[in-house]
């Protein structure tokens, strides 16, 4: 893949084999089907367990039988999933950074130790309820809430847009806590087979279709008080999930605007018009060039974002700068990508048009691009707009 | 119990290639393990899970850079690693079969294994003989070709299945230490795990000389040169039939009969 100016070249031996296991992977057991899994609305649930056993999920933390590898490793394999599809990073970056993170960084010794190993491996799975059908930009206006009862909570709300709710084992809510003054936002471990739990599938998107999302209704839910996550009171909580998922999510965009390059490059250079391939027009070229300077640029700040990371410099505006930047490069460029392949780039045959309606939801997800240019209007003016 | 899998690093030239003297052009080439070696390092892992105290070291010959494809063994479950390297190897126009099974032979002295896998045959040069050649100059039992293999580590004795011309199989034992050379498919070989890689990067590969073999540069003296390189012309003769398909039918079954592929 497109490596303009030679970061790989400076890896280290782990982290470049690292992505090479994550590339032939994805090359052997994931690319081959995932057209048709895009088509039907499913996603390859089999691979759940296998990504785990190859450590996929949370690999970038420590202990519980998690490797603690790299920032830049975890990155590279970000990376490497979304160039097969935007659905299979999906799945790592909500068990890992979403579920998994949070219980890691905010969980009791008991939370970790029976939830981190299983959910490392795949054995279980678990979903991040965060948003709601009244309030998706601005989450801190949720309604879902807890009242103490017995020893723990009763929980009420709905949440939607859940990815992976439909096949969850547990649930982070995020939930108000009105029997504490001020209602601070607490964390809940939500197992889904508790009563009162409901995870309706929403169907027929028209984007990240290989990724299962849905719905999860709150009804009088019980759960005792060592379901909740101790170390974590307020907004900070889901924001500093969020902070590590779009992390990945500034490196995966550069994965598929990678795969949509590659294969527009191919096809221009097999493509033959006007006796001889379209590679030779100007206007092609064009095309490239700036697809292959925009894609460089954004590796760089994902690069240097890994850096500032692991050195622990990294702030949340950094990272939506990236996410902002890098997904509205890899949302425009497939669309250049796909226009290259004329009326072969329509069809599910080719990658770039199925990477463009996924990075609809990548756009969305996660902080809209809206939202992350006021997050940066705030840190550069000092005024939040997007308060009231 | 102990296993020895010996790994090659091969060269895999790009679609299109330029040849610079007796050698494909540096740049069109990736390196990458010896597809059949992977096979064999899986069938070694895997006794190694399944047993207990089942010792997995790996050796190639090769330069710095095939520690790479080295560690790609450690991280799928190979305990240990010895890279064959110096400057005498490294000025060697080429190394031949008899070469190999030599220095191959000096680490099997010095490791004493039960068992050792080879790949049938390297992706690159394809002698397919470093195995069953290593065997004669140890003075082992061998088997090459293993498509299957059913160990009685107690008993001392490997039950395999080999691969013969024409779509036979031999079912036969043999006595350990013997030398196996692992045919593709014998297994699924795993992919690395992210903890395997983090743990290779911890796990000794030691660099060892002719030297410290108890060999010297004579090792190297081989009967065997490259003497050209070139790409061979392609030649192809195409027939299109046309018609229906009693008619297609037809002429394929007249060509056949002309080439005398049938008869009548
Ligand atoms: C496939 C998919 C999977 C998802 N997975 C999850 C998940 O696992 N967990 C989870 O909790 N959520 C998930 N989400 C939800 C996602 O995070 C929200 O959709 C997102 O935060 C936007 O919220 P909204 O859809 O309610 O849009 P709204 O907030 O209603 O925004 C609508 C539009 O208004 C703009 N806007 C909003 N506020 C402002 C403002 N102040 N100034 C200017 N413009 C503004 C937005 O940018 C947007 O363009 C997922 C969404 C999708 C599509």
């Amino acid at each position: 893949m497109l490596d303009y100016v030679g970061l790989e070249a400076d890896l280290d031996a782990e982290e470049r084999m690292i992505r090479d296991t994550a590339r032939d992977f994805v090359d052997e057991t994931v690319r081959p089907d995932v057209g048709e899994h895009w088509i039907e609305g499913t996603f390859p649930t089999d691979l759940i367990e296998k990504m785990g056993d190859l450590g996929f999920y949370a690999p970038n933390l420590e202990g519980y039988g998690l490797p603690g590898v790299s920032e830049t490793a975890y990155g590279l394999l970000m990376q490497e999933l979304e160039a097969c599809d935007s659905g299979l990073r999906s799945m790592a970056s909500v068990q890992g950074a979403l579920v998994m993170y949070p219980i890691h960084a905010f969980g009791s010794e008991e939370q970790k130790e029976e939830w981190l190993p299983k959910l490392g491996t795949g054995e279980a799975v678990g979903c991040f309820g965060l948003t709601e059908p009244e309030h998706g930009s601005d989450p801190s206006s949720m309604t879902t809430h807890a009242e103490s009862e017995d020893d723990g909570y009763v929980l009420n709300g709905a949440k939607t847009w859940i990815t992976n709710s439909p096949i969850a084992d547990v649930a982070v809510v995020w939930a108000r806590d009105r029997s504490a003054d001020d209602s601070p936002v607490r964390g809940f471990l939500v197992e889904t087979d508790r009563d009162g739990v409901s995870t309706n599938k929403i169907d027929e998107k028209l984007s990240l279709r290989a990724s299962i999302t849905g719905e999860i209704g709150l009804n009088d839910v019980y759960v005792p008080e060592e379901n909740v996550l101790p170390e974590v009171s307020g907004m900070k909580g889901p924001l500093s999930c969020l902070t590590q998922a779009r992390y990945g999510i500034a490196w995966g965009a550069i994965g598929a605007a990678r795969d949509c390059f590659e294969t527009a490059r191919q096809y221009a250079t097999d493509r033959e018009q006007f006796g001889g391939p379209i590679a030779r027009f100007q206007l092609q070229q064009q095309k490239l060039a700036e697809m292959a300077t925009q894609i460089t640029t954004s590796q760089l700040l994902a690069h240097r974002l890994a850096d500032l990371k692991e050195r622990g410099e990294m702030t949340p505006q950094h990272v939506s700068m990236a996410k902002r930047n890098n997904v509205r490069m890899a949302r425009d460029q497939s669309r250049i990508a796909r226009e290259m392949l004329g009326g072969n780039g329509i069809t599910a045959d080719y990658s770039p048009m199925r990477h463009m309606a996924n990075l609809e939801t990548v756009y969305t997800y996660e902080g809209t691009h809206d939202i992350h240019t006021l997050v940066l209007g705030q840190d550069l003016t000092g005024f939040a707009a997007f308060e009231q | 119990m102990k296993i020895l899998v010996t790994v090659k690093e091969v060269a895999e030239a790009e679609d299109d290639f330029e040849i610079d003297g007796l050698d494909i052009d540096e740049r069109y080439l990736e390196y990458d393990l010896n597809e059949w070696d992977d096979y064999a390092v899986e069938e070694a892992v895997t006794i190694a899970e399944d047993g207990d105290d089942v010792e997995v070291v790996s050796v190639t010959i090769g330069p710095e850079r095939a520690e790479e494809t080295v560690r790609m063994a450690l991280a799928k479950g190979v305990d240990r690693a010895i890279r064959v390297w110096d400057d005498d190897l490294e000025s060697a126009d080429m190394l031949d079969v008899g070469t190999k099974a030599d220095i191959l032979a000096a680490v099997v002295e010095e490791e004493d294994p039960d068992l050792v896998f080879s790949g049938v045959q390297a992706n690159d040069d394809g002698f397919g003989a470093t195995g069953v050649a290593l065997a004669e100059v140890v003075d082992m039992e061998w088997g090459a070709v293993v498509n299957d293999l059913d160990l009685d580590a107690e008993g001392g004795v490997a039950h395999v299945h080999r691969e013969l011309e024409g779509g036979v199989e031999e079912l036969t034992d043999i006595e350990l230490p013997a030398v196996l050379t692992i045919q593709t498919g014998i297994n699924e070989p795993r992919y690395a795990s992210l903890r395997g890689i983090r743990q290779a990067q911890r796990k000794p590969l030691d660099v060892q000389g002719l030297g410290d073999l108890g060999l010297d540069a004579s090792v190297l003296e081989s009967a065997v040169s490259r003497t050209a390189m070139f790409e061979p012309e392609s030649e192809s003769d195409v027939t299109v039939f046309e018609g229906g398909a009693e008619e297609e039918a037809g002429q394929l079954a007249d060509l056949l009969r002309d080439k005398g592929v049938v008869e009548g």
